[in-house]
């Protein structure tokens, strides 16, 4: 098991993000996987706002 | 935040820039008016995506340790931003991936503490690479 102090470690593949529904901005429904159907996508998950 | 700076130059690379937050779609629309941001931002108030890629909790020192610090201090020097209220978790970590049609993460950076942000040159070479490999 990997400690607190151990670099987070990505997973190879973002299938378990696919089926995700998130709010944008503007309360619309987004699921994840439809960002990466077409083309490449940057996902950045911010640490907080401001 | 330092990757809109370049949202231009991943737009031309032909990858769409988002963001994910937490918080509400209030908190989120208030975050993109406070800083001009104009891409697409999405919220995830319950953390769910952030467990799905494994982006750490930071402990006391990985966020307010001294190497951090002066990071955070140079970091607002040069973009000229201080850092505001903390809505959401604060010890939740962030990080950046990029993801090819089909689903691969073809790159990814997860912080390893508050100021470990990948340099935007880098994320912008690993989603041209992303571009020519779709």
């Amino acid at each position: 098991m990997l400690g607190k102090r151990d670099r987070p470690v990505a997973p190879a593949r973002a299938d378990e993000l696919a089926d995700v529904v998130l709010e944008d901005a503007d309360g619309r429904e987004v699921r994840l996987g439809s960002l990466w159907e077409e083309r490449p996508v940057v996902l950045v998950f911010l640490r907080h706002y401001g | 935040m330092q990757l809109h700076r370049d949202r231009d130059a991943f737009a031309k690379a032909g990858v769409e820039l988002v963001v994910i937050g937490q918080g509400t779609p209030r908190n989120a629309q208030a975050f993109k008016d406070d800083h001009g941001l104009d891409l697409r931002l999405l919220v995830d108030p319950k953390r769910v995506t952030y467990r799905a890629v494994g982006a750490k909790k930071a402990s006391v020192g990985e966020l307010l340790g001294p190497r951090v610090v002066l990071r955070g201090l140079r970091a607002a020097a040069s973009e000229r931003v201080v850092q505001g209220r903390t809505i959401g978790h604060p010890a939740q970590l962030g990080g950046v991936l990029v993801v090819a049609p089909g689903g691969e993460v073809v790159w990814a950076h997860l912080a390893n503490d508050a100021g470990d942000n990948p340099p935007n040159e880098q994320v912008l070479a690993a989603a041209r690479a992303a571009t020519e490999a779709a």
